[in-house]
């Protein structure tokens, strides 16, 4: 093919992406160092001899980091091996306390996953090609500057061990859109399995391979031949650390590869750095020599034999099968079922009150109400999931009609959420108990007294007027009467 | 004048008793000792002092033994004369003018001259053997696995084992009792893993009872491939030896093993490889030697590694990494490996036949000073008899068999995997 045959709407995008995901276990991958990362953290405060590569210090599989990744290798449908083996990838990079990284090279604890992506209402199977272990490297500092203009550089080894997790994709994706949504997906799955935490620095970060090829040799089903990607010259971008970040800088490159080929230039493969500041990716290095990585078999690391893991380790429900279920069992249209489904967390506490109530009014009181007022506190439900009760006791309080829709959403709830109190505290202190039948029959008959002009209103048939009147009874109340049935009992009053 | 057996003489005394109480112990300059520094022989470490004790420090200070110092050692393990130390080399207490062999050279001239009563070497393809050999005393290599690495600074980690050294086979043996055994932060010690083996072989094992002199009825296998380039005072030594083991009520048969004629390749080959890996972080930013100078990241490593490592460290990384490279690592690695394992299978066979395998430990009697260390390849040939037993895994000792021209000549044994009693016991007939 030449360049310059091709206007950018016969090109057709190819990406393929490597996710890596920092597991989270409570030690590190080979020694028993935390991998708890407090904000405030010391640097190289979390190491020992292993994770510093001292002289003579030897890695020990932690177990855990081997049951996460057959967690993952459930999750994506892929196959488990049978043992784990590890390889040394060798090069030299100042964050690399061995000078060489522990990871798994021609035998992956995972391979031959899919995860299901949805664009647009359209459903695609993106495919798993491996998913390996490994360990992490310590993190730079670069100060005075960027990577290349920093005066001096530090080294931060608390990072070094924490176990990663590196998902490599088939180059499935077509779109930009379809890495974003590969991605959310995946933290979402990963946060099922328990074994992901999004809020910390640095948990996942994305290579993406991106390459454009002629549109006419892709197949009605997505298809492509190894042939046309091996013809394309693609570039790997690097420094992408969130779903959005990916889609923004394969959008980005997705143009200047386009433009760059209608104008009869080729693309250049090469390495690129996603600058998030600058929303633009900048050519790292070229990549015309493979680096060579001179693996070889990791000796201080037995095989361990994981061939039963799989049967014994369980997953949590999924969050596509959550969804489909709550459908199903609690009757949700699929708007709830997705908001009630985005984390473990808000499906379980979900649950726990559809369990003791109407699963409806459950649905509202968590997918709208909690859900909406924690949103608009920056709050998770991780936050309240401890109150569950007092929070079931807050839904009980309004099926039983102790207290109006009204001040549940609007004072109680938020009170809850804004001083920490108890529902029944705050009804009592709020005096929002529901008003009795008599003080509700008693502020009517003095609304209707108070206001002659709004009662001769709307005997002239002013719909108005009873508004006006309910508002009345809801003041003399305190808001504690429901105002539909002051509504009903104004108008039988009136009418009488 | 001095032999130049310790790096660094310091005392460190062991718990108040204890199966070694009252006994003192060299420790070989590579395996790490917390508070004291640690060299591995070399410029590049010449400041490093670990923060940690390696395992078998541990179980040494805890079995009530006195550490008198570090002893002096081939570069990294790299050598066999003990004489590419960048602190000098050491001289063979048996003969002044003599290399003490290596790499353990000054932890076998430290038992050979008196200086301290037991010792730890470490041996990668021959390193504890060979200076005993030639130092006149006993050396165990313990079967991989047998003994903790932890804290043991890798030169080749799929070949070494950390060993003891002694006047005595009974002495080494009650060294091996006390720093064998499962280690948790030893991958490599732990048999969870493993049908055949519910515990690790050191438990129940007491390898200096083991020492009875005892060999009737057992079967000596001697090695013939491995006769044919010796020394002929050495095998005229070596023959004697095993005769008199035959008049104790052994059986002594000759086995071959084809393989062996590659293991000096393959040994090269996986040492150099592993060790191109083992020494990357040798690189100037946490410890090392740093050459203060200022640039590019990577020059600065290259800057701080031409300077700290010596030419046969040098020559082993550069080599290791060719061996390791995209389009050789198929014709040097893979190849190696598959005569590892061709090794390994023909060992298994031979232990068919005969209860431990017997060869001259050296082909050849102690090099003078300065001799070999021109020439490479000279050096490397003479580690023929040795690196086989690194390859397939395997325990061997060396045992003083006699002496030719006044130079001590070593007889080797070596054990089927984890048969170290029948090894000790078949030594210490050769001391009748």
């Amino acid at each position: 093919m030449t360049a310059k045959a091709l206007s950018q709407r016969d090109l057709a995008t190819v990406i393929g992406l490597e996710v890596h995901v920092q597991l989270e276990t409570d030690t590190k991958i080979f020694c028993g160092c935390s991998t708890d990362a407090a904000e405030d953290e010391e640097p190289n405060t979390r190491t020992c001899p292993v994770c510093l590569g001292l002289p003579g210090a030897l890695p020990v599989l932690n177990e855990g980091a081997v049951e996460a990744a057959v967690k993952v290798g459930k999750a994506l449908n892929a196959t488990v091996a049978e043992h784990t083996r590890f390889h040394r990838k060798n090069y030299y990079y100042p964050d690399l306390p061995k000078n060489f990284q522990i990871t798994q090279y021609d035998a992956p604890i995972c391979a031959e996953g899919t995860l299901e992506v949805s664009v647009e209402g359209e459903r695609r199977d993106i495919g798993i090609e491996r998913a390996h272990l490994e360990e992490d490297p310590g993190s730079l500092q670069h100060k005075g500057g960027s990577i290349d203009t920093a005066d001096y550089t530090l080294v931060n080894y608390n990072r070094a061990g924490t176990p990663l997790m590196e998902i490599v994709t088939k180059p499935d994706f077509r779109s930009p859109q379809e890495t974003r949504a590969f991605l959310a997906k995946l933290e979402e799955v990963l946060e099922y399995l328990g074994i992901f935490d999004a809020t910390r620095d640095g948990s996942l970060r994305i290579d993406a391979n991106i390459s454009m090829v002629p549109a006419e040799n892709v197949g009605d089903d997505g298809a492509i031949s190894d042939e046309t990607l091996a013809e394309a010259n693609r570039t790997e971008v690097k420094n992408i650390s969130s779903h959005k970040g990916a889609e923004k800088a394969l959008a980005y490159e997705v143009t200047r590869q386009k433009n760059a080929i209608s104008r009869g230039r080729a693309v250049e493969q090469e390495t690129r750095h996603w600058d998030e500041s600058r929303g633009i990716t900048v050519s790292m290095r070229s990549k015309e020599e493979e680096k060579d990585y001179r693996y070889f078999r990791e000796a201080d690391l037995p095989p361990l034999e994981v061939a039963d893991w799989k049967e014994k380790i369980a997953i949590p429900e999924l969050p596509d099968a959550r969804r489909e279920r709550f459908r199903e069992e609690y009757g949700l249209d699929a708007e709830s079922a997705s908001k009630l489904t985005s984390t473990k967390e808000v499906a379980d506490f979900y649950e726990d009150v559809a369990e003791q109530f109407d699963p409806d009014l459950a649905a509202t009181w968590v997918a709208d109400n909690l859900l909406g007022e924690l949103n608009y506190r920056d709050m998770q439900i991780t936050d309240v999931s401890h109150r569950l009760d007092e929070f079931t006791r807050l839904v009980e309080l309004v099926a039983e009609g102790s207290i109006t829709t009204k001040n549940a959403e609007e004072v109680v709830l938020r009170g809850m959420l804004d001083d920490g109190d108890a529902p029944d505290d705050i009804v009592d202190r709020e005096g929002l108990g529901a008003a009795d039948d008599d003080e509700v029959v008693t502020a009517v008959a003095e609304a209707i007294e108070e206001n002659p002009d709004a009662v001769e209103d709307y005997h002239a048939g002013e719909g108005g007027a009873v508004n006006f009147l309910v508002g009345q009874v809801m003041q003399k109340t305190g808001g504690s009467a429901d105002p539909g049935d002051v509504n009903q009992m104004l108008r039988e009053k009136l009418d009488e | 004048m001095s032999l130049n057996i310790f790096v660094t003489e310091e005392t460190v005394a062991g718990d108040d008793d204890g199966p070694l109480a009252g006994k003192t112990v060299a420790v070989k300059d590579n395996i790490s000792t917390e508070g004291v520094r640690t060299t591995c022989g070399s410029a590049m470490l010449e400041e490093y002092v670990p923060p940690y004790d390696a395992t078998v420090v541990e179980r040494l200070k805890a079995s009530g033994a006195t550490i008198v110092g570090k002893t002096n050692m081939d570069e990294f393990g790299m050598g066999g004369t003990t004489e590419t130390s960048a602190f000098g080399p050491t001289k063979n207490p048996v003969d002044e003018s003599r290399v003490p062999g290596g790499s353990s050279g000054g932890s076998a001239a430290a038992v050979a001259a008196g200086e301290a009563d037991l010792a730890l070497g470490t041996d990668t393809g021959g390193s504890v053997r060979n200076p005993a050999a030639f130092c006149g005393v006993v050396g165990i290599k313990p079967t991989y696995g047998l003994v903790s690495r932890y804290g043991l600074v890798a030169y080749a980690n799929s070949l070494e084992q950390v060993g003891p050294i002694g006047s005595t086979v009974e002495d080494a043996a009650a060294l091996l009792d006390v720093i064998s055994g499962a280690d948790e932060r030893d991958a490599t010690t732990r048999f969870d893993q493993s049908a055949e083996m519910d515990a690790h072989p050191a438990e129940g094992s007491d390898y200096a009872a083991a020492a009875d002199g005892d060999v009737d009825g057992l079967t000596v296998g001697v090695i013939t491939d491995l006769l044919e380039g010796a020394d002929d005072r050495v095998v005229e030594t070596f023959e004697a030896a095993v005769s008199d083991l035959r008049a104790q009520g052994a059986d002594v048969v000759d086995v071959s093993l084809e393989s062996l004629e590659h293991a000096v390749q393959a040994y090269y080959v996986i040492a150099m490889s592993e060790a191109s890996s083992n020494l990357a972080r040798y690189d100037g930013v946490r410890y090392g030697l740093s050459t203060g100078k200022e640039g590019n990241w990577n020059d600065v490593y290259a800057d701080t590694r031409e300077e700290g490592f010596g030419a046969e460290v040098k020559r082993r990384i550069l080599l290791g990494t060719y061996a390791l490279s995209a389009g050789y690592h198929d014709k040097y690695y893979k190849k190696a490996q598959d005569a590892r394992a061709w090794i390994k299978q023909d060992f298994d066979e031979a232990f068919a036949e005969a209860d431990v395998l017997a060869t001259p430990t050296m082909p050849v009697l102690p090099p003078e000073l300065g001799e070999s260390l021109s020439d490479p390849l000279q050096l490397y040939l003479m580690d023929a008899n040795t690196v086989p037993v690194n390859l397939a895994n395997l325990p061997a000792i060396s045992v003083p068999a006699g002496e030719a021209d006044g130079l001590p000549v070593g007889l080797q044994l070596i054990g089927p995997k984890f048969g170290e009693e029948t090894m000790i016991r078949a030594a210490s007939a050769v001391e009748n």
